[in-house]
């Protein structure tokens, strides 16, 4: 990971936002139902955080039809992969790693 | 220490919460072996088809190459739910190994009229695809499950 300053996000400060954007930051994209299995939160809840990762910049939605069936994937934008490399680097600041 | 309300056992929770969830994910990414085996066998069999010097072999190798990739990709993404990009440090060593390989067979097939020489060229790259692809998919498990968030 490169070398960021440090600095808290109120937007991805929230467990399953930083969930979220922990587990988008390890993939190019994610399934919807992925990431909803892997943070354990119904359907609408996890649309509310995207969608407030989405309106930060943070998050793109990518949608395509497969087989017949609509899939929602989801990927963390540039700005979001270095907001959360910061609130990492906060987060490591104050355990003093 | 405390920051905007966080204090150092929250966020060590958090920190350690965010590497449990790549240790999950490790569980996930990496792809059935029947993913390696028939990637190696679509580049054998569209290198190869070289071997015949005719587009009425090669012009629907390729096509079938080519739907085979997006089938592998499309069930690569239904079993494990993500899509990994292969960084330079996968992609070049691989485009260094196809240039060591084809160039001379082109030389061979295309100059000196030795078009068998794709079948064995096929080979190794088909068999190099799978080999590597064992190990990229094994070495980006072991990052999530040990390497720096």
């Amino acid at each position: 990971m490169t070398a960021v300053a440090p600095h808290f996000d109120a937007v991805i400060h929230p467990p399953p936002r930083l969930q979220i954007c922990g587990l988008l930051a390890a993939v190019e994209t994610m399934e919807f139902a992925a990431v909803r299995d892997a943070v354990g939160v119904s359907d609408s809840v996890l649309s509310k955080h995207v969608k407030q990762l989405e309106e930060a910049g943070y998050v793109q939605l990518r949608k395509a039809t497969i087989a017949s069936r609509q899939r929602t994937s989801l990927a963390l934008t540039k700005a979001g992969r270095t907001a959360f490399d910061a609130h990492v680097a906060e987060l490591r600041r104050i355990v003093g790693a | 220490m405390e920051s905007n309300g966080i204090d150092r056992d929250d966020a060590a929770a958090q920190l350690a919460a965010l590497q449990a969830d790549r240790v999950a994910l490790a569980e996930r990414v990496v792809q059935p072996w029947w993913y390696d085996v028939a990637l190696g066998l679509l580049l054998f069999g569209f290198v190869a088809s070289y071997a015949f010097d005719s587009l009425w072999v090669t012009f629907p190798a390729m096509v079938v190459f080519f739907a085979g990739l997006g089938a592998l990709v499309a069930a690569y993404k239904r079993i494990t739910g993500v899509w990994v990009t292969a960084g330079a440090r996968v992609l070049v060593p691989w485009a260094a190994l196809v240039l060591l390989v084809l160039v001379p067979a082109f030389v061979l097939a295309e100059g000196h009229g030795h078009h068998w020489v794709m079948v064995p060229a096929g080979a190794v790259l088909g068999l190099a695809v799978m080999v590597m692809g064992r190990v990229w998919g094994r070495a980006y498990a072991d990052h999530l499950r040990g390497g720096a968030l």
